[in-house]
């Protein structure tokens, strides 16, 4: 049974990175949040599999709160959004698409080779998905910075989000319940107040690239 | 070997040969379905290939043998490698060769074909074999990469072999290792078929294709010839995807529960899978051809941490 649970995992920490992988790759912004949704998803159910092996029960609720905020709440919040903005569906990376999939690739490989160490030494059953998440995290700060629009930079924001969540599953099964509260509900009021922001950007300028944002003067 | 071994792999052979044909029906039944049309009826690609098969060919006065032996190296390429391909049974003529050899039996059919495109000189054909060569020189580091993962996690090249042990080992072996290197032979499975988001399968008059390109100077029995191999090469890269990658289910030994039970269920994944390429197509696009490149180096992205996995998460 718990060899089961840990394939579990194991699976679902392979579907973290490939919607990770994905999002490197995605042209289009309505499929890029719905690859954002489905990673949350696994995260989601990543969590219940690592509370039932573990048998802390908070993190049952963890997982409840990750999908119901992070998959089903902050998607349709920036697909109203972009639906109020009515901005080009296009991603516009500054790199092209092939190339920073490479980097992707270069990037989960510096972070498997940095867990490697901590792999070794930890007894954890998830010690497996710490790879996993340095990997994911590592690929959400690169689609920060190689995208120009603000809300592919939000969506980023939250991909790494979701890498440092799952670390903090693999490593110590979960921060306690009222930090994880407290950071779901810090996710959410921050994607509230970038979707505001991206409105007054797109507002200003016409436009959702934010290196317009250097021609500010005082 | 035993006479009964060698039996049931001709009649896996066989029936990897006569389905080919219906796979095609199924998928383009599925899309005329989603489409709210009525569509043609499940046989009719038979019924195209006996209509073919009847007819003579034309051949250009510029051609060279190389038009003329070129459907018969395709069709043979296909024959060989459905001997090598587990369908319901673990047990293959899996003495002949390999994954890797698997792999340059496809490459075998494809410079054929590409070569006689070139052969008699029309612009289409050269246009079509030029893209398949571009998607191919492409797609086959991921699809060698795939299989590279497979031969690390069982410890052998054999696909028959892999997939016993892999029905062998249970459950376990399931993790980023084998999804991720299935994700990337399916991206590999459409384009290296000509399917939608690298290649319209349907068409015969635009730019836009690649495959049937370079089929348009062959007629009659030649078409019917190169057809099948076609629809044989899809039906084998199904197989491979679900026997390589996941195959729980298949007979590892020749008793009579296991083999109906391992037939029951190839039957059931094949029309799966073709289901799921049928919703595919019809949801997306053609891509550009210029945008092609990015998803191809996905696939090979994927195969690539495929591979990487295995080293960190599983040889622990």
């Amino acid at each position: 049974m718990a060899e089961m649970a840990v394939n579990a995992m194991n699976g679902l920490a392979a579907a973290v990175l490939l919607s990770a992988v994905l999002l490197m790759a995605i042209g289009r912004m309505r499929t890029l949040v719905s690859a954002f949704a489905l990673q949350s998803l696994s995260l989601g159910l990543l969590a219940a599999v690592v509370g039932y092996t573990t048998g802390y029960m908070h993190m049952f609720v963890v997982a409840v709160i990750t999908i119901g905020v992070k998959a089903l709440l902050i998607p349709s919040i920036l697909n109203s959004v972009m639906q109020r903005i009515g901005v080009s569906k296009e991603v516009e990376p500054s790199l092209r698409a092939p190339s920073s999939l490479l980097i992707s690739a270069g990037m989960v490989v510096l972070g498997y080779y940095v867990a490697q160490p901590l792999i070794e030494k930890s007894g954890s059953v998830t010690a497996g998905a710490l790879a996993v998440s340095l990997a994911v995290v590592l690929i959400g700060l690169f689609i920060m910075i190689s995208r120009r629009k603000a809300i592919t930079q939000v969506v980023a924001l939250l991909v790494t989000e979701n890498g440092i969540f799952m670390a903090a599953i693999s490593l110590g099964y979960g921060m306690p319940l009222i930090v994880e509260l407290g950071v779901s509900f810090d996710v959410l009021v921050a994607v509230l107040i970038m979707g505001v922001l991206v409105f007054r950007i797109n507002q200003t300028f016409d436009s959702l690239d934010t290196s317009f944002l250097r021609r500010l003067r005082d | 070997m035993p006479m009964l071994e060698f039996l049931f792999i001709f009649l896996q052979t066989l029936t990897l040969l006569a389905l080919a044909p219906l796979i095609i029906g199924v998928i383009r039944k599925t899309k005329a379905v989603l489409q709210s049309r009525k569509g043609p009826p499940l046989l009719q690609p038979y019924y195209d290939l006996i209509k073919l098969f009847h007819k003579g060919s034309v051949i250009s006065k510029d051609a060279s043998w190389m038009t003329t032996i070129a459907p018969l190296a395709c069709l043979i390429s296909m024959v060989v490698a459905a001997l090598l391909v587990p369908a319901f049974l673990t047990t293959t003529a899996g003495f002949m060769g390999d994954l890797i050899v698997l792999v340059y039996l496809f490459a075998n059919m494809r410079f054929f074909m590409a070569l006689a495109a070139l052969d008699a000189g029309s612009t289409f054909g050269g246009m079509g074999s030029s893209r398949e060569m571009m998607v191919s020189a492409l797609i086959e580091p991921a699809i060698l990469l795939a299989f590279f993962s497979i031969a690390l996690l069982t410890g052998t090249t054999s696909l028959s072999i892999a997939s016993g042990l892999i029905v062998d080992s249970g459950a376990e072996l399931i993790g980023p290792t084998l999804i991720l290197a299935f994700s990337a032979f399916i991206i590999a499975l459409l384009a290296e078929n000509s399917r939608i988001p690298f290649d319209n399968p349907a068409t015969h008059l635009e730019l836009t294709m690649t495959h049937e390109g370079m089929l348009l100077e062959y007629s009659g029995r030649d078409l019917a010839l190169m057809e099948y191999a076609s629809m044989i090469k899809l039906m084998l890269f199904m197989t491979i995807a679900w026997n390589a990658f996941l195959p729980w289910g298949i007979a590892t030994e020749l008793r009579m529960g296991s083999l109906l039970i391992g037939a029951g269920l190839f039957l059931l994944k094949v029309f799966l899978l073709a289901v799921i390429i049928a919703l595919i197509e019809s949801s997306m696009a053609k891509m550009r051809l210029f945008r092609q490149p990015s998803l191809l180096a996905g696939a090979f992205v994927l195969a690539f941490l495929a591979v990487v996995s295995y080293f960190v998460l599983e040889a622990m």
